[in-house]
């Protein structure tokens, strides 16, 4: 850690930079979120912007796209200062953001997407051939031979991401801002995009590119940025700085406590034993035992079906299952609430879309699944609920100014420890947890590992399903990966490396380069 | 042309024609509007009960009756009618009046004899017979009513229909029927020929005007939903609530010799019985029958109420 | 950052002032206060009482629209569900009435809110099992429950056996310590309504299922179950009115009940109840159905409206309305 520490805020260079940012700051209320960012950002550069959540990465980048107007500082494009009323203007003075998100219309053809809003016309009529040959140009020069007739819902994420990427290219651009890009892609995408956006910084573009993932940052930018609690740690070279560096600037303080000792927890009998599970068109036969006590994990691709495969045993989605006991007893789960009544519970990946109602409040949250438990006559005990949600907020460490928001307004972190107590509320004995950290900070990630612990020590067997391979190995004392709908292997203990995970998850170990195999 | 008069006259056409011409089978086709309220559903009773009668005084003339429910629909059913191509005439209730002229017309070109009922279509040249009843008498009669039995003096409210043209027809007839007295409109509204409306219409005028004379209705339905609210209120100062349509509840107040609703004017469904005697008699080849045909809207009292009484009609 | 956490977050009370279950009842005051200045015979209590009594048909269905509305459906076919279990109910007590005299109208009433849920659990069933849209599944039903109401009555109008007429009027037209006997129904089922709405795990669920359908699903709640019992509900709540409406006129035909699908869902949103669902406010409903039936009264009782633009008038006092909801959340 000693070269860390010697590391020193590099002062910005004198050369012209596309875009000068000087002291700006943002306050809702009393509430600052932002305050006396300065940065330069430079033609042929790729600037990255990292730090935990809430450190204010998207209040920034939406201040410079545009949809957010500082309350202090200034911006300065190309020397002249700029005040933006809307990203329409940001636009148009060449500052155009990547998404996070894919906004695409997905009934709609490539071409019809690029140009959506700014069609060509030809003596007034919509002029189609043009624009396939300009969607197939960029796409072209992107690197990518999809068809700009291809419907875009049809698309891979991968290939949508890129869509997105042209069609934000499509306007001419002196800074590029991408948005946690990779969030979505797989590994090898994940290579694909990274080489797109240093052929952009090739071409003379700056690069603003904000992510959490401390292995692309590290592979790919020539200068970081880091915030935290809304201010600059500071500015470094790119080249100088490891994850490890990235981390501690970040948090402020060491990581190595992020995930708890394993081994201290007895493994017991088996809970949960699956036999000849089949979900169509995701797994063709899985079979696998998790026993009190212990922590499963889930690897693969993203694709691979491993969500899929736990849908359809638990009757969110069409599926079969050879055999299933929970604590020996034979269960037949045909629908949702069988699995919940036979004691297995479901944290979703998707906690916006399928766990939390985010227009509610947290304790009607808290409680959807197990109703009864409030319900002692005919009526809802409302006062239980509250008593509950107290607990609950106390228990699991949720983080709110009062008790009355709803759970949308929760940060991810607080909303998957509701989501997990919302799960626990059912008092099941297996815990099954897909992506048990995406999106979350690292304060509240170490915080998360340590519950899944602790259900472990109480006595749950506890299913992990996740795509960080240091996540997996991290926690779970047994690690399976799901290949073609199969399991490829079985790891546990010392074996649990990220190489040999990638082994098995990509069939390397057998034949080299058969990624395509295991997307969905 | 009464009503009466003219019945009497094509049924004695068919009756001196059945005998004559028995060996060429001859088709009328009659098409109307579906039963979607009281009068319709008496236009449909009576337009059934004129083909049995029809085809059993002359056993050579067959009559098709077809419901429509909409415009359209009815377009694709006279359409249907003359796709045979042997379509002798046609008695026609429009829907809409712009809608069914074109396709009326394209009938009409195939040489089938056209009766049109009730509502004209919008080129009158195409119609071989017209056969309507009098929306401006049936408002004018009640008017003229109202002005003998009040004195010429007093305060009524009204309650009209829809927006179209029978409705404002009828309101033409009964304003002109009050000129020249010093009866007073005291207001108008819709009431959509619902009875629902017109009890909530008359709730309202009864809140808002602390003395009324008499109500009329321009549909016997709305006066059912008048009544009702009248007789709620223990109201005292109203002497006459009126309708007009010739609907059997109201028909048997005026015979009973009711109070408050003596009398009641006609506008009644069985005109389509009219045109179907007539054309029949044309189609007969002996009394050939061109031109307009307007229905009285006389007035119906208890001395001639038996006549316009049809029990078994759902109106 | 301790005093952000968990244990000194206190419960909130529920006596802070909730502006959007409030607003319909703002908008009715506001109403009634240009309604007195309007025309002062406005408040009479002749004229308040007849206008509340008018508006307990619509209330009391849009209590059961709440309940599909929040759940996320829609039933277009209220109206003709109520000309049509009005007449069954009708046919039903005139058969009845030569061997049972009066009793039959306690028989009639079972039957038609039998009936109405029935046709409810038709609504519910078909969306539910066959995965309609309920927009084109009440849409059918609508015209169905319609035709079988014309068909039953030969177009024209079915009456009330004389004999029952005078004992059943009281159902309408009655009052107990001088509040008419519709308004207790739809205060009583609305009461019922609110009860299950907000206090049981049903009216939870409910709730739940029209904020998002997955998360209901991924709950363990039976969604199809839930909806289906939301539009069974509505169905009984379209017998109950039925009960209230039959005795005004005497009759059932096939122009009862036109249109009143589209007060009762104007009655649900004026009461704030969003129509994508995951919200019901059963009272904010009663309000929005008197609302409804006031500025109806009111059109009337003015005299500077054209009678050609009432209708315009309506339309632009439900947009001031909702605007004025909006802009006080």
């Amino acid at each position: 850690m000693s070269r860390a520490a010697a590391l020193e805020p590099v002062a910005p260079l004198a050369a012209p930079a596309v875009l000068a940012v000087r002291g700006i700051g943002k306050t809702y209320g009393a509430n600052t979120v932002l305050s006396e960012i300065d940065l330069h950002i430079r033609a042929g550069e790729i600037h990255a912007v990292i730090g935990e959540n809430g450190a204010g990465k998207s209040t920034f980048m939406k201040i410079l796209s545009g949809h957010v107007a500082p309350t202090t500082g200034t911006l300065a494009l190309g020397g002249r200062p700029v005040a933006f009323s809307g990203p329409a203007e940001a636009e148009a003075a060449g500052i155009v953001l990547v998404h996070q998100e894919i906004l695409l219309a997905d009934d709609l053809t490539v071409a019809e997407n690029l140009f959506l809003g700014r069609e060509l016309t030809r003596r007034g009529m919509i002029d189609d051939a043009s624009m396939r040959r300009l969607t197939r140009e960029r796409l072209a020069s992107l690197g990518s031979s999809v068809s700009p007739d291809a419907i875009v819902g049809t698309l891979s994420l991968a290939d949508r991401q890129l869509v997105q990427i042209a069609r934000a290219l499509l306007e001419s651009h002196q800074l590029v801002i991408f948005d946690e890009p990779t969030a979505v892609l797989t590994s090898e995408e994940v290579e694909t995009l990274l080489a797109l956006v240093r052929q952009l910084r090739d071409a003379g573009a700056a690069i603003l590119y904000i992510s959490h993932r401390l292995d692309e940052v590290e592979a790919l930018a020539d200068r970081v940025t880091v915030l935290r609690d809304g201010r600059m740690v500071g500015s470094f070279d790119g080249a100088e700085l490891t994850q490890a560096d990235m981390a501690r600037l970040m948090v402020g303080r060491e990581l190595s406590t992020l995930y708890p000792p394993k081994g201290a927890v007895a493994i017991g009998e088996p809970r949960l034993e699956v036999e000849n599970a089949r979900v169509p068109g995701f797994i063709e036969d899985v079979s696998f035992t998790v026993r009190s006590g212990e922590i499963l994990g889930f690897g693969g691709m993203i694709g691979a079906g491993r969500t899929e495969l736990f849908e359809g045993i638990l009757a969110l989605r069409p599926g079969r299952v050879g055999a299933l006991l929970v604590d020996g007893r034979a269960v037949r789960i045909a629908r949702p609430i069988d699995a919940i009544e036979a004691g297995i519970g479901y944290l979703t990946e998707d906690r916006k879309g399928k766990g939390l109602l985010l227009d509610e409040g947290m304790a009607p949250n808290l409680t959807l699944s197990a109703l009864s438990r409030f319900n002692p006559g005919l009526v809802l005990d409302g006062k239980r609920e509250e008593a509950a949600l107290g607990e609950t907020i106390a228990r699991y460490d949720i983080r709110v100014r009062a008790r009355g928001v709803k759970a949308g307004q929760l940060s991810g972190g607080n909303q998957q420890k509701l989501l997990l107590a919302k799960v626990m509320m059912t008092d099941p004995s297996v815990v099954v947890i897909d992506e048990p950290t995406r999106g979350i900070d690292i304060g509240n990630k170490s915080q998360i590992y340590a519950f899944v612990q602790e259900l472990a020590r109480a006595g749950k067997a506890c299913i992990v399903i996740s795509s960080e391979m240091q996540e997996l190995i991290g926690i779970c004392d047994r690690l399976l990966v799901i290949r073609n709908g199969r399991i490829a292997g079985e790891l546990a203990g010392e074996a649990m490396t990220e190489d040999a995970v990638v082994m098995l998850a990509t069939g390397a170990a057998g034949q080299a380069g058969t990624r395509g195999e295991t997307q969905a | 042309m009464t009503n009466r008069l003219m019945t009497a006259v094509a049924i004695g056409a068919l009756l001196a024609a059945g005998s004559a011409l028995a060996q060429e089978r001859k088709t009328i086709a009659v098409s109307i509007p579906a039963a979607d309220h009281g009068w319709t559903a008496g236009v449909v009773y009576h337009a059934e009960k004129a083909a049995e009668e029809v085809k059993a005084a002359f056993p050579g003339i067959d009559v098709v009756v077809k419901t429509s429910p909409t415009a359209p629909a009815q377009v694709s059913a006279i359409e249907d009618l003359a796709a045979g191509g042997n379509l002798d005439a046609l008695v026609i209730l429009p829907h809409s009046s712009e809608e069914l002229t074109t396709p009326v017309q394209a009938i009409k070109e195939d040489g089938t004899f056209i009766t049109v009922v009730d509502r004209g279509l919008t080129d009158p040249t195409i119609q071989d017979l017209y056969v309507a009843g009098d929306n401006i008498a049936v408002g004018q009669t009640t008017a003229e009513f109202l002005v003998d039995k009040l004195g010429g003096k007093g305060e009524v409210v009204v309650l009209r229909g829809i927006p179209t043209v029978i409705d404002d027809e009828r309101i033409k007839g009964f304003e002109d029927g009050l000129k020249g007295s010093d009866i007073k409109i005291l207001d108008i509204q819709y009431a959509n020929w619902n009875r629902d409306d017109a009890f909530s219409l008359m709730q309202d005028y009864l809140a808002k005007y602390p003395k009324i004379d008499a109500v009329w209705a321009n549909d016997d339905d709305m006066l059912l939903g008048v009544l009702e609210a009248i007789g709620q209120s223990s109201r005292t100062d109203i002497k006459y609530a009126l309708g007009g349509n010739g609907m059997k509840e109201i028909i048997e107040k005026v015979m009973a010799g009711d109070a408050m609703t003596p009398i009641e004017t006609p506008y009644p469904p069985s005109m389509i019985k009219t045109a179907i005697y007539m054309t029949a008699a044309n189609l007969s080849g002996q009394v050939p029958i061109r031109g307009s045909v307007k229905l009285d809207a006389p007035l119906i009292t208890k001395d001639n109420a038996q006549e316009y009484y049809f029990p078994d009609s759902p109106f | 950052m301790t005093d952000a956490t968990m244990g000194q977050v206190r419960p909130e009370r529920r006596l802070s002032v909730n502006w959007v279950d409030l607003g319909p009842f703002l908008a009715l005051a506001a109403l009634m206060v240009v309604g007195f200045l309007i025309n002062p015979d406005f408040l009479a209590i002749n004229n308040l009482t007849n206008v509340v009594t008018r508006s307990a048909f619509v209330a009391i269905i849009a209590v059961g629209a709440t309940f599909v509305i929040a759940s996320g459906g829609l039933d277009l076919s209220v109206g003709s569900m109520a000309a049509f279990v009005a007449g069954v109910m009708i046919l039903f007590m005139n058969a009845l009435a030569p061997e049972l005299g009066t009793s039959a109208i306690p028989l009639g009433m079972l039957v038609v809110v039998a009936a109405g849920a029935l046709c409810g659990l038709a609504n519910g069933a078909i969306t539910t099992i066959g995965r309609i849209e309920p927009f084109i599944v009440t849409l059918g039903t609508m015209g169905i429950f319609r035709a079988l109401i014309t068909y039953m009555s030969d177009g024209g109008t079915i009456p009330i056996d004389r004999s029952l007429r005078d004992a059943y009027r009281p159902i309408y037209f009655g009052d107990v310590l001088g509040i008419p006997v519709p308004i207790l129904v739809s205060l009583a089922v609305a009461g019922a309504g609110a009860f299950i709405l907000y206090r049981t795990k049903f009216g939870r669920r409910c709730i739940a299922v029209g904020a998002n359908e997955e998360v209901a699903r991924y709950s363990g709640v039976s969604v199809a179950r839930i909806r289906t019992l939301a539009f069974v509900i509505q169905g009984i709540c379209v017998g109950l009115a039925a009960i209230c409406y039959v005795p005004r006129l005497g009759t059932a035909t096939p122009t009862t009940g036109v249109l009143w699908e589209l007060q009762v869902i104007t009655a649900v949103v004026i009461g704030g109840t969003a129509l994508r669902g995951g919200r019901g406010h059963i009272w904010g409903t009663i309000a929005g159905a008197v609302i409804l039936e006031f500025i109806a009264n009111l059109m009337v009782l003015s005299d500077f409206v054209s009678e050609y633009l009432v209708a315009a008038v309506q339309g632009a006092i439900i947009i001031v309305a909702m605007l004025v909801q909006r802009l006080s959340k």
